[in-house]
């Protein structure tokens, strides 16, 4: 219980009364203050779930600020060149990606082209040398098969792209490298297999064999695109080195921490057999969260532009409210009420008023974004579980107090000036 | 003798108008003991209100001196001036100003309201209920003013006033809205606080209503005159 004292409890409880003998005036300054609440509750809603969404992907997409990345183009020297320099290192990983199809064999994949099921993203093309393409076709009818991007490890890539286990484990690279090659399924992959239900068979182009590989475990990697993470020791057992580099099927990337001698040693290694390696830092968090803050500084003013009318609005009300209750005020004076309670009682009737409004705003925002997520939500991936963000309340109480405060301020003062010898002169 | 609750002396007020200053009130001298009622007649616009206002600390004299039990007022902060309205004084004037959207006996109860805040429920509501017993009209206390007659909203008012149990009760034309019949109900009220102990101070145009108070003085142009009655 919030212990008020003498004089607080008196400005709410006849702020109340006050409120209550004007319900439709108190009515109609709600709703001006409403809009900017709502206006403000909005904005920062929206700028939350859009930095939580972008910035909490971007980290698992790119890698953590600070990270290192160095793109190679594919080629079986330099592929040899950076597995030699990052193998067995614990500051480096190189990502070497590749294709597969896992599913039923001779069949072709239900997502041909590898990109997000249920969306056709059409018929990939593979190019030679002298830039001749041809579609490549896995022939055979549609069916149950998925295929996907495959990306082997050299290591524990989590320390620079923090992945979030959603089940399972993830790659263990202290072990023995197993004969079954064991995968670690993206979201949108696990998705896939869950709702094909295909049998377990991965066909990768240039390997020796099909290999049966062993689900381990689902992170979330932040793409939309069904990919599997894999150790290349346990991948090279099937696949030559070669196939891994092939141009056509992969890049290869290394991501560097921020200090580490494999950058000098990498870079002029590949320089030496004329390849210029670029090597880029990452600080997509930084430049990302200037860019959020400063179109939330944008939109809040604008926000708060709509709230002044709000203020304005209860200002108003509050102004009339006091030339109209003169007699009031004075009589309360004449019977001894101090000025400093009379300037709270109209304090306490615009600060109730604006937290009533805030309150009343918050909610229907809370609920229209309840709504919208749950119509959405399923067709739309950036909507799934996005919650009403606790800032965005916090902002809405914020605003309300500050209309209340700005719009009774004048008339409390004005209230505690009038003279009491009115109430002889009426 | 013991020293008189109210005692004036050479009160002076001053009103800077437009032009040149004038005079409101002119050394006004005044004494009044606990218990004692004293009328206040005189012509419209001779000060009457202005003396019942230095008197109920609503304004400040700009000379002279205003003793309450033989301590001295005259300077007081508002603040203090404030708690002393609330704990010694009971208004009424010719209007009520009852609120009208609350009933008699939050009307009374509005009284009680002080930089303390409130009293009790309990207490509070003893203490209403009483007062409005003492103008008889405890049967109306739910009721809204709007549902009340002139005089019993008066008597409301009056209630108001002697809810803190006032050792001073002022009246400015009090029953100057009503009838000649219920403004001699309204007096009868105000006189049974004076058997209390408690002194009244009564502003009034009708000499009927004059002559039941104990003293009468006179106020022309600013300036008190007691007439001793036969
Ligand atoms: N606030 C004020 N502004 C201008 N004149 C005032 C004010 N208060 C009182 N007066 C003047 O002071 C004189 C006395 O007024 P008042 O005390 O109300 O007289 P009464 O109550 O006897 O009718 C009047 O002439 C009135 O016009
Ligand atoms: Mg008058």
């Amino acid at each position: 219980m919030i212990r008020l004292s003498g004089r607080g409890r008196s400005a709410l409880i006849i702020g109340f009364q006050g409120i209550r003998a004007r319900k439709t005036r108190t009515l109609l300054s709600m709703i001006s203050l409403f809009l900017g609440v709502l206006a403000v509750v909005i904005v920062q809603a929206g700028a939350s779930i859009a930095e939580k969404a972008t910035m909490g992907d971007i980290e698992l997409q790119m890698g953590l600020d600070g990270t290192k990345q160095l793109s190679v183009p594919a080629g079986e020297r330099s592929t040899r060149i950076v597995l030699d320099a990052v193998t067995g290192r614990p500051d480096a990983v190189a990502m070497l990606n590749t294709r597969a199809i896992v599913g039923e064999p001779g069949v072709r994949p239900v997502n041909e082209g590898g990109g997000p099921i249920g969306e056709d993203w059409g018929v990939p093309m593979e190019c030679d040398d002298q830039g001749n393409c041809t579609e490549i076709t896995t022939g055979g009818p549609k069916g149950q098969a998925i295929e996907m991007q495959v990306v082997a490890l050299t290591g524990d890539v989590r320390k620079f792209r923090p992945y979030r286990q959603s089940s399972g484990e993830w790659l263990d690279f202290t072990t023995v490298p197993m004969m079954a090659p064991r995968l670690v399924l993206n979201k949108y992959a696990a998705e896939a297999f869950e709702q094909y239900r295909v049998p377990a068979e991965m066909r990768i182009k240039g390997a020796s064999a099909n290999l049966t590989p062993q689900f381990v475990g689902v992170v979330d990697d932040g793409g939309y695109m069904p990919t599997a993470y894999v150790r290349l020791d346990e991948l090279s057992t099937w696949l030559g080195t070669a196939s891994l580099s092939d141009p056509n099927s992969g890049e290869l990337q290394v991501l560097l921490a921020g200090t580490t001698p494999v950058e000098q040693v990498l870079t002029s290694k590949l320089k030496a057999i004329g390849q210029d390696a670029y090597v880029d830092e990452i600080k997509n968090r930084e430049d990302m969260a200037e860019q959020l803050q400063l179109m939330r500084l944008v939109f809040l003013s604008m926000a708060g532009l709509v709230l002044l009318i709000g203020v304005a609005g209860i200002l108003n009300v509050g102004l009339a409210t006091v030339g109209e209750r003169v007699e009031e005020f004075a009589l309360r004076r004449a019977v001894g009420t101090p000025r400093s309670l009379l300037a709270g009682i109209v304090l306490a009737e615009t600060l109730i008023t604006g937290l009533l409004t805030s309150a009343i705003a918050i909610g229907v925002s809370a609920a229209a974004l309840k709504a919208v997520v749950t119509v959405l939500g399923p067709s739309e991936p950036l909507l799934r579980g996005v919650e009403f963000p606790v800032d965005a309340g916090v902002a809405g109480i914020v605003a309300g107090l500050i209309a209340g405060v700005l719009g009774g301020i004048i008339p409390a003062i004005r209230a505690a000036g009038i003279p009491i010898a009115t109430v002889m002169r009426a | 003798m013991t020293s008189p609750i109210i005692e004036l002396q050479g009160i002076t007020k001053v009103l800077k108008g437009q032009k040149e200053p004038r005079t409101i009130l002119d050394g006004v001298d005044l004494r009044v003991h606990a218990g004692e009622s004293l009328a206040i007649v005189g012509r419209s616009g001779s000060g009457k209100s202005t003396l019942l206002s230095v008197l109920g600390l609503f304004d400040r004299a700009d000379q002279g001196s205003y003793a309450l039990a033989g301590r001295d007022i005259s300077r007081l902060p508002e603040g203090k001036a404030a708690k002393l309205r609330s704990s010694h004084y009971g208004f009424v004037f010719q209007r009520f100003f009852l609120l009208k959207h609350l009933t008699a006996a939050q009307n009374v109860a509005m009284a009680l309201v002080n930089g303390q805040g409130w009293l009790p429920r309990r207490e509070r509501r003893a203490r209403v209920m009483q007062a409005l017993e003492q103008v008889e009209i405890a049967h109306l206390a739910k009721n809204r003013p709007s549902r009340m007659s002139g005089g019993e909203q008066q008597r409301v008012a009056i209630a108001r006033a002697l809810v803190r149990e006032p050792q001073i009760l002022l009246a400015d034309e009090p029953t100057g809205a009503l009838d000649t019949e219920t403004g001699t109900l309204v007096i009868d009220a105000l006189l049974a606080a004076t058997t209390r102990g408690c002194s009244l101070i009564l502003v009034t145009h009708d000499l009927a209503h004059a002559g039941r108070m104990g003293r009468i003085a006179h106020l022309d142009k600013g300036v008190l005159t007691e007439r001793v009655n036969a």
